[in-house]
């Protein structure tokens, strides 16, 4: 029993193909929700238009956005998976086939930012992080195309040894910065804690964390909701032309450190472009969790 | 909030009528490019006394980005379209806009005070185009009409592109220089103060609540 190259192959391609068609239905009841408690004409159809858009996008295999992004893909592999072939090469392998036969074409989004040269393939591309579930016999992976909408809005600091109301002042100052553009209503993502790159990469996990899940932490789930609520009086609302909804969900993680504390944020656009499976040892696999 | 079924080329004097915060259905040919190349080109050239490759003035020069292709026998066609963030172009907007008299620009996002300026002068309108709607405004595209700058990749390239009713569009910024998006910002920086006391008082109340 192991899990295959061509199999990762297979399985890491189409859930780049469906990211980019399929709206999580936990993001469409939040709009369904929004458009309910919404009392202003044009946020409300710009909100039922999302909600239209993603219905269809589903029912023709129609893409959601001309923005398909850059592949990126989150593993967290079982220390009792065995592998049969690489890992890495499977993943690259898949992303090139889709970028060659997929119907409709991708257009070219990987960029070197040192010439500004647009492909489908470049240095570090599909980028992948790699964590470990001790004990599991399954592999976890969460393919989340980043696009430019909102990858230009993420932002961290090192703060030190900051009160909780700094390190709220900065998620929300992150969020004015960002205001109309986006594409509201958005999923926000919060890391708070470790290392640089610890906190930018618990961030990301908040943004990937699916919103039927609650955070452990009840002090960290009060701190979302009050986050959601003060970003939602902002009013830069659907599409950033005004309304009661501009976050769908504020998503907080945290990890133990030093005096020095990081706080990264980032942001999904209302698509919430994400696509989980679970692979077991023996090649089962189970889509969209 | 009112709707409109506008059609290019765009009667003088119509879009006094179309106000920030109302509906537009968009019909007739739409010059549209997302690069930024592209756009510094446009202006580097308008600068220069060069023609640009089809005719801009009074036109509508959109941020929409697209998927399509050149066909053996010459003509065009394209899978699908959708927008892309237009603050980035707003170095370049305000020459453009001044310089060509466009009618319609647009994308998502909105543009800088300087291009609001430009637009009050010109009587340009911004439409915003809903992100993730690709595949409800593609529906709209009718046919490609002329390409142009082929050495870019294609979302790059101009592309003028006829469009039956594209919308429904929100009118962002007006011609009488009102921005939903400057208007938002000011609302949302004036708040602050206010959303950040409410904030500090419920986590006051919530910390309390959880010894």
């Amino acid at each position: 029993m192991a899990i295959s190259y061509e199999l990762l192959k297979t399985v890491t391609s189409q859930m780049y193909a469906r990211s980019l068609r399929h709206v999580p239905v936990e993001a469409q009841r939040a709009l369904s929700k929004a458009s309910a408690d919404e009392p202003d004409p044009l946020a409300r159809r710009t909100l039922d238009l999302m909600i239209d858009s993603a219905q269809q996008a589903q029912q023709r295999d129609h893409l959601l956005c001309s923005d398909s992004g850059i592949p990126t893909y989150a593993f967290k592999i079982g220390t009792r998976v065995d592998f049969e072939g690489d890992v890495k090469a499977a993943v690259r392998d898949g992303f090139h086939e889709l970028a060659a036969t997929s119907d409709p074409p991708l257009l070219k989004h990987v960029t070197n930012p040192l010439t500004n040269e647009r492909g489908y393939e470049g240095k570090d591309m599909p980028i992948m992080s790699f964590d470990l579930i001790d004990g599991a016999d399954h592999v976890e992976i969460v393919c989340s195309p980043k696009a430019l909408g909102t990858g230009r809005w993420s932002t961290s600091e090192i703060l030190i040894s900051p009160t909780l109301q700094e390190i709220e002042e900065f998620v929300l100052d992150a969020v004015v910065r960002a205001g109309s553009q986006a594409c509201p209503p958005m999923i926000v993502g919060v890391g708070i804690g470790g290392t640089f790159e610890h906190a930018a990469h618990i961030a990301k996990e908040a943004i990937l964390r699916p919103m039927r899940e609650e955070a452990a932490n009840p002090i960290v789930r009060d701190m979302e909701e009050r986050l959601r609520d003060a970003i939602n009086a902002t009013g830069f609302g659907p599409m950033g032309t005004g309304g009661r909804t501009t976050a769908m969900a504020v998503h907080v993680n945290y990890s133990s450190g030093h005096g020095f504390t990081p706080v990264a944020v980032n942001f999904n656009c209302w698509i919430d472009r994400r696509y989980g499976v679970r692979i077991g040892n023996d090649g089962t696999v189970t889509h969209d969790v | 909030m009112r709707e409109h079924h506008l059609t290019l080329p765009l009667t003088p004097g119509i879009t006094d009528d179309v106000l920030a915060g109302d509906i537009v259905h968009l019909s007739g040919e739409v010059v549209m490019s997302i690069g930024l190349p592209t756009f510094r080109r446009l202006r580097q050239e308008l600068h220069d006394g060069v023609p640009p490759p089809l005719d801009l003035r009074g036109a509508a020069l959109m941020h929409i980005s697209s998927s399509g292709r050149r066909l053996d026998d010459g003509t065009h066609e394209l899978d699908y379209i959708n927008t892309t963030t237009t603050t980035r172009f707003d170095d370049v907007m305000p020459d453009l806009i001044r310089g060509y008299g466009l009618s319609v620009v647009g994308g998502k996002g909105g543009l800088g005070e300087e291009s609001v300026r430009a637009m009050r002068e010109t009587g340009t309108i911004y439409l915003s185009i809903p992100g993730g709607g690709a595949t409800l405004l593609s529906s709209a595209v009718r046919e490609v009409v002329e390409v142009h700058w082929t050495e870019y990749i294609w979302q790059f390239q101009l592309i003028k592109t006829r469009f039956e009713e594209l919308g429904p569009l929100t009118v962002g910024i007006d011609a009488h220089g009102t921005s939903l998006y400057s208007d938002l910002k000011s609302k949302a920086e004036n708040r602050l103060p206010a959303i950040r006391a409410a904030l500090s008082a419920r986590r006051e109340a919530d910390l309390r609540a959880r010894p």
